[in-house]
């Protein structure tokens, strides 16, 4: 039968909607308000995968993000995804689920040999040996541990799901809707703060789903109902269920992630998978509950064995038995809570009880509703492989450290309590330095460090009344300082069961000489023996355990295991807890998706991509492009079945015979305007500018103040106080940054202003010796002769409709212009050059020419501006003025800067004349010379020079003032090249600069 | 995320911002005369404080305005934003 | 010391563990040593045990305020490589990577030195030609590097973003083979254990206060536990430096940031090596028990924190999925933040200082966890020799005079965009 642990009614779940499901390759059935775990559950299976270490069978421990088992490889449509929590997944159609961990299956694991073995596996193991041989580590040993290591497999297909960000401010923000959370939701939001309230589960209610309590004349669950609702209709506040609020960041920045999409049958094509929430609040209410501990005996971790609360919550919520003959073993009341409720399902149970008595009300009542308990009594081993089957109990001694007699009772399950661990996490995230409560045996928060609350059960208040005392109190208080309204929110009478103090004891002795293990770490397999053996091995500090046993270290995080850890820690070194401390809680408090996080940078949107306005024209003409940092730009344009060096070559010889046009929108342009304008270039750049006659441009070159050369450009004077600055493209926004820093913080006393004109601007290089005479057939009007226009020379004009800028500058080595219009203009200057350069032969070129143009000329680029070099190694010392002060210019008398043998730029030519010599190579005097070689310096960038028609390349080397007519090698030992070179000048084409100034 | 009040356009998250570096770092006047140490400090030495440290910040996606903040070191807890002119 | 090996194992395993001895000593401090060194980190302990191995102190003590390991030791991606440019950093982290290599049965404690190769991604011609030169250079020294083409990039990581819908192509990269991950916390532990047994006294939660100085020379140090007279102390505090450097009136060239370093849920092996994105700041590997060990940039201000802000780890995350569109279905388990002492240059200190005896070993940057051999042994041949080993004279704190700096990124100054 289906669904036999089901109870017929009863439960928050839609049994008119069921929902199949298949777990191992087999056919299950739930209803809709199920978790996979439920589900499962009310099938009666327990055993859903294998344990880390010992590939011991595991099962559902608890119903919420605490559970330390229940990992599946979940499969739906074409997706994949390891390591999903049953107890997190709303079921919807269309899933199916895979143990993890085991081979061949979950019911036979090979790996199950591990647990025989286990004696051989303690804490560390793996530190202590797979030394010898050496090898054998990495060879063997290592590898086979990464595939046993693992848990699910992750997809290799990218996510198909889209995931968003929103950004939110709040007054207060309120973390859990439990009975704290509710009603400080509520009273803040009637004192109208604006308030979001998040809850991490698919129901609002936390502990009012399950626990027979009744406030105002509502039970509990009407009470969550009602006032849900209110909440939900007041405009200033933003309810999310399905939210998981995982870190607390500085200045009160909370992260949320809320699950919009698995849940649903048929999500809207749109609908993110999930969305990640940045709200900043101005003050947090942490009302995050607790979490149920385990009790420590021997082989506790076998499937059927629960938490107390859980197993009230899949009975309550979902209408499930996870037992129908369970034994309830506490060491304080609020199990009785589940053995009540169990009973009035008709379960009888038996509950053993550490305690000796308790006077409290919910064992009055349980004792008076004829359930069986047994006192002073603990669980000393359990048996069941697969399924617990027995439990074997005893009284404990007097001294709690053995039985005074043992008998087995059969059971199908176990539903454990070990108290309560108060949710800190985020409290500590924030900085909150918390403090130990003896009485609680618990760590509850202490000063806030940041603007945070904690209230109920989080900061140990474990009624309800008090929780809503808190909830009420604190809502109205933290609203009030922010919205003065002084609208304060009565607080509804309540009723509850009676609960008394827990007791201490908590770890179970073993039964005499056995060893069996008792755990602490239910995903990673640490045990009492393996905390004892780190104790014992001298790793004292808490740190030390955490790390040397892997306690706390699985994807629950130790949620149910770190103050067990901790209080075992404590009692083996016979401190106090407080003095042990706490290992320290760090973001996100579960985990994450990846996706999540990141939003919709992806793919292509990754980063912005720029292009220019004549990005199209490209596109229509075969451009090949680049990335230039963000930027696109054509590289070459692609004819036939051209290589990339056959398009350069033929690009770059156009340019050198006829006149060719390059895009130059991605220059950095800098609009810069003042009194103090031509001061503030004078200290910027290395050479003079004081002097700089309006309508002319000049070459600068700008150093750090370490004397590293930044960037180099033209300036143009544009007027008395106007310039305009080019910046190479990479160095763009750098360089503003530079400018701004000067201008406001070192010298605010210029009368200067300087703003980015990149995007303002198109800009295409017109380069070759008939450029002149486009340029003239573009603007028939001015004079652009020699004289007319010279080199450096600028002119505004006007085009088309338009003005254009253009500049008679030259990277290119040849005659060129440079001209910028607005850039809603830029296609159709481009069209108008190429339309009128169509006789001259125009043709466009792309970086790669241009990079070989560059070279021949021996201009320097990026590949020299590397942020190591100074002017000298570049040859740009003659751009130092010796006669003014500039940035930088202080550093160069370092010892270092003005040694003899400074490296130097240089030109390279293979003896060859043949082979090219690839960038990255290092010259060398002896290319068959041991290690290490001694470098003369590397080679910068390299081409094959149009001019010559032989490759040509750029290097830096030391003391290259010194090595022209030098015979050296080239080696590229990644690319097995040995190249017999010449050193000559780096200006290998028209050293004098007559072609620019013809 | 740091929440930075630009003495400008108020209170804003980091990601509009670009950090700076220790603001008592004073550039040595122009065509003075400057000891090596002197430079050397000036370039490369950072006092680097575990505790309060008046820094600089630019608010590079909005008004482009550079200015000062004191912010401590160790819980990031910033103590007051001001403009370069002013002082703590 | 009782020898690891499986025959101790199997051995304790029949007694349940009842009879190993303590890792190392918890003693109190005694009133005066050969030669103190403050931080019980890696390169702390390292340096320790190299003293007293090579150099012949036996009187040593190291000094940790908090709990050994807990520094950056414990905190970092576990990289191991030496694939720099300038040939000081090559040659002295190429030491390393012989050291690494021998460093289980060195300390007989398997730090579980994993050569499983680092490859490091370009995005464009431009970039390989950058890794070209970076690896002639390991080349030229005698260090095995190899250059990629797509092809060869796509056999070792098929599941990185070789579509059209990649913003920026994979072009190749630079695989240094012997690169790979070590076992931190073991290095720590190993480096005690084995310091131990030679006699270093390991003092845990012990802060050093202040330093006493007479006409120029150390004497001694104050600490928590009281006053310890040496003539030799060494720092190696990173994360800590300029505070403890400030109670000897030192200031450095050196910036504190915070580095946040995350991990995935464990899955079954994917990434064999480790890979870096050469289109942003990312570093991936994976880790024996089958997390995905993620890095990238500093937070970007000074920061003591050991916690950073989610908006860094969101960067580095959208470039692991630029690089590996298939981490995006993923889960982040734990983010945690360490503090770099980012040095003016991005390359360490290992120097005398301006006082007798006080010696400086700093400015790690994010590369210090590679280094802890090489680090602990020509700190201590500096410290013991007073003169540094060979391979880090170019380290010398005055390379911030003379101009002979060590600039791998040619950044400069900006210490937190470095």
């Amino acid at each position: 039968m289906s669904q036999e642990f089901r109870i017929s009614s009863g439960g928050l779940i839609d049994r008119s909607k069921e929902i199949s499901f298949i777990f191992n390759g087999k056919k299950y059935t739930g209803y809709k308000g199920d978790t996979l775990a439920s589900a499962l559950l009310a099938n009666g299976v327990h055993l859903i995968g294998r344990s880390f270490k010992y590939h011991r069978p595991r099962g559902i421990i608890a119903a919420g993000v605490e559970d330390a088992n229940g990992k599946v490889q979940l499969y739906k449509d074409s997706i994949t995804e390891p390591n999903v929590n049953v107890t997190e997944v709303e079921l919807v159609e269309g899933l199916r689920i895979e143990s993890q961990n085991c081979w061949p299956s979950v019911n036979f694991d090979v790996g199950g040999i591990n647990n025989f073995l286990n004696r051989f596996f303690p804490a560390g193991f793996y530190y202590k040996t797979f030394m010898w041989p050496k090898s054998f580590w990495y060879n063997v040993y290592e590898p086979f541990i990464r595939k046993a290591a693992g848990m699910g497999k992750a997809s290799l297909d990218p996510d198909p799901d889209r995931y968003e960000h929103q950004y939110e401010h709040c007054d207060v923000l309120v973390v859990g809707s439990g009975p704290s959370g509710i009603s400080s939701a509520l009273s803040a939001a009637k004192n109208g703060a604006r308030v979001i309230l998040a809850e991490d589960k698919a129901r609002f209610g936390g502990s009012l789903l399950t626990d027979n309590v009744t406030i105002g004349n509502k039970k509990g669950d009407e009470w969550v109902e009602d006032s849900i609702s209110e909440l939900k209709s007041m405009p200033n506040v933003i309810v999310k269920k399905r939210s998981q609020v995982f870190g607390y960041y500085d200045h009160n920045m909370l992260v949320m992630f809320e699950r919009c999409k698995d849940h649903l049958k048929n999500p809207e094509p749109y609908t993110p998978r999930q969305r990640l929430w940045y709200i900043r609040a101005k003050h947090v209410l942490i009302s995050t509950g607790s979490i149920e501990r385990p009790l420590i005996f021997a082989n506790n971790d076998r499937p059927g064995i629960m938490l107390a609360t859980s197993a009230r919550e899949y009975l309550k919520v979902y209408g499930v038995l996870p037992g129908k003959n369970p034994i309830i073993f506490t060491n304080n009341d609020t199990a009785y809570e589940t053995a009540i409720e169990f009973k009035a399902n008709g379960i009888e149970s038996i509950v053993l009880d550490t305690r000796k008595s308790s006077n409290a009300g919910v064992v009055q009542e349980a004792k008076a509703l004829g359930i069986d308990i047994k006192f002073n009594h603990g669980i000393a081993n359990t048996s069941g492989y697969k399924k617990v089957k027995s439990a074997t109990v005893g009284e404990l001694n007097e001294s709690k450290n053995g039985y005074k007699n043992l008998t087995t009772i059969p059971c199908d399950s176990i539903f454990v309590s070990g108290n309560w661990t108060p949710t800190v996490h985020l409290a500590s995230q924030s900085g909150n330095k918390l403090k130990y409560e003896s009485e609680t045996d618990t760590f509850l928060p202490n000063q806030s460090r940041q603007q945070e609350t904690v209230i109920g059960s989080a900061n140990g208040s474990f009624t309800l009344k008090e929780s809503l005392t808190d909830g009420f109190s604190k809502g109205y208080q933290i609203s009030d300082e922010i919205t003065k309204n002084g609208i304060e929110t009565s607080i509804p009478i309540s009723d509850e069961k009676d609960f008394g103090s827990h007791d201490k004891f908590w770890c179970m002795p073993l039964p005499n000489k056995k060893h069996y293990k008792r755990f602490v770490d239910f995903q990673n397999d640490v045990a009492v023996s393996d905390i004892q053996l780190a104790v014992r091995e001298g790793f004292r500090s808490i740190e030390h355990v955490k790390r040397y046993t892997t306690l706390g270290m699985a994807t629950d995080q130790g949620k149910t295991s770190n103050l067990n850890g901790l209080q075992l820690v404590s009692d083996l070194e016979k401190k106090i807890v407080p003095e042990v401390g706490h290992t320290t809680f760090r973001p996100p408090y579960t985990s994450v998706t990846i996706g999540t996080i990141i939003g919709r940078e992806v793919g292509k949107n990754y980063r912005a991509t720029r292009k220019s306005p004549m990005h199209e024209w490209h596109e229509k003409h075969n451009a090949v492009f680049v990335d230039a940092g963000l930027w696109l730009r054509p590289r070459f344009y692609k004819r036939g079945n051209e290589t990339l060096q056959e398009a350069a070559k033929r690009e770059a010889l156009n340019v050198r015979q006829n006149v060719g046009i390059c895009d130059v929108t991605s220059l950095g342009k800098i609009d810069i305007k003042g009194t103090d304008s031509a001061e503030f270039l004078n200290r910027v750049y290395t050479n003079a500018f004081l002097k700089l006659p309006v309508g002319k441009a000049r070459y600068g070159v700008m150093l750090r103040e370490d004397g590293m050369v930044f960037d180099d450009g033209t300036t143009t004077r544009l007027a008395e106080n106007h310039f305009h600055m080019t910046t190479t493209t990479a160095q763009a926004a750098n360089v503003l940054s530079h400018l701004e820093y000067y201008l406001q913080v070192v010298w605010p006393e210029l009368d200067v202003n300087v703003v980015s004109t990149t995007e303002q601007w198109a800009g295409a290089a017109i380069a070759g010796p008939k450029s002149r005479e486009l340029l003239q057939r573009l603007f028939p009007e001015e004079d652009m002769s020699n004289e007319g226009f010279p080199f450096m020379g600028f002119k505004e004009l006007e085009f088309k409709n338009t003005i254009a800028r253009v500049f008679r500058i030259s990277f290119s080595g040849e005659l060129a212009y440079e001209m910028n219009v607005m850039s809603d203009y830029g296609e159709e200057m481009w069209n108008e050059i190429i339309s009128q350069g169509k006789d001259l032969g125009i043709q466009p070129y792309g970086t790669e020419a241009l990079s070989t143009l560059r070279i021949e000329m021996g201009h320097v680029a990026g590949s020299e501006i590397d942020g190591r070099t100074i002017a000298y190694d570049l040859s740009l010392e003659g751009m130092l003025s010796q006669k003014k002060d500039f940035i930088g210019k202080r550093s160069l008398s370092r010892k270092a800067f003005t040694e003899d043998n400074r490296e130097k730029i240089v030109g390279v030519v293979p003896i060859d004349k043949k082979t090219s010599i690839p960038e990255g190579s290092y010259l060398v005097e002896n290319a068959k010379a041991g290690f290490p070689n001694p470098k003369l310096g590397h080679v910068s960038a390299s081409c094959w020079s149009v001019e010559y028609d032989n490759p040509f390349s750029l290097a830096i080397i030391k003391d290259g003032k010194n090595k022209k007519g030098e015979k050296l090698f080239a080696v590229s030992p990644l690319k097995n090249k040995i190249i017999p070179v010449e050193i000559v000048s780096q200006h290998y084409v028209d050293p004098e600069g007559k072609r620019v100034r013809s | 995320m740091l929440e930075i009040k630009c003495p400008y356009c108020g209170n804003r998250s980091q990601n509009e911002f670009a950090y700076g570096g220790d603001a008592t770092v004073k550039r040595p006047e122009l065509n003075s005369e400057i000891s090596d140490q002197d430079w050397d400090h000036f370039v490369y030495y950072r006092k680097n404080p575990r505790g309060n440290h008046l820094e600089l910040w630019h608010h590079i996606s909005g008004c482009r305005q550079w200015f000062k903040v004191l912010r401590n070191t160790a819980t990031h807890d910033i103590i007051q934003t001001m403009e370069m002119k002013e002082n703590p | 010391m009782k020898k690891y090996s499986v025959f101790s194992l199997v051995k304790n395993a029949l007694n349940h563990h009842k009879d190993w001895e303590v890792a190392w000593r918890d003693p109190e401090p005694k009133k005066e040593y050969e030669a103190v060194i403050i931080g019980g980190g890696g390169h702390g302990l390292a340096t320790a045990y190299y003293l007293a191995k090579y150099y012949d102190l036996k009187n040593i003590a190291i000094l940790e305020k908090g709990w050994i390991g807990g520094g950056n030791v414990g905190r970092n991606t576990t990289i191991l490589r030496s694939n720099y440019m300038h040939d000081a950093n090559n040659l002295f982290y190429e030491q390393g990577m012989q050291m690494w290599r021998d460093l289980s049965q060195e300390l007989n404690y398997n730090v579980m030195y994993s050569p499983r190769g680092i490859l490091n991604l370009a995005h464009s011609d431009a970039q390989l030609n950058a890794y070209a030169r970076r690896g002639n250079s390991m080349r030229l020294n005698g260090i095995d590097a190899a250059l990629l083409g797509r092809e060869e990039v796509r056999k070792m990581i098929p599941f990185a973003d070789f579509t059209e819908n990649a913003r920026f192509p994979i072009f190749g990269g630079l695989l240094q083979p012997i690169g790979g991950t070590a076992r931190h916390d073991a290095v720590a532990w190993g480096y005690a254990r084995a310091a131990d047994d030679m006699g270093v006294d390991i003092i845990q939660h012990c802060e050093v206060s202040g330093f006493d100085v007479d006409n120029g020379k150390v004497t001694g140090v104050q600490t928590s536990k009281g006053n310890i007279k040496t003539n030799k102390v060494g720092l190696c505090v990173a994360g800590s430096t300029s505070i403890l450097a400030e109670k000897l009136n030192m200031t450095l060239p050196i910036e504190a940031h915070v580095l946040q370093a995350c991990v995935s849920e464990p899955v079954k092996p994917l990434l064999d090596g480790v890979v870096t994105f050469g289109a942003g700041h990312f570093y991936c590997s994976q880790s024996d028990k089958g997390e995905m060990v993620m890095g990238g940039d500093l937070d970007g201000y000074n920061s003591y924190a050991q916690r950073g802000n989610l908006p860094t780890i969101q960067h580095v995350l959208t470039e692991g999925v630029a690089l590996f569109p298939n981490l995006s279905r993923l889960k982040i388990l734990r983010t945690w933040g360490g503090i770099m002492d980012m040095s003016m240059d991005g390359s360490p200190i290992i120097d005398k200082t301006h006082i007798d005896g006080v010696y400086l070993n700093c400015g790690w940057c994010y590369g210090g966890f590679k280094a802890t051999p090489v680090s602990g042994l020509t700190f201590a041949h500096t410290i013991a020799r007073n003169e540094p080993h060979e391979l880090n004279v170019p380290f010398k704190l005055d390379r911030f005079h003379t101009g002979h700096l060590i600039d791998e990124k040619g950044l400069g100054t900006k210490t937190w965009i470095s």
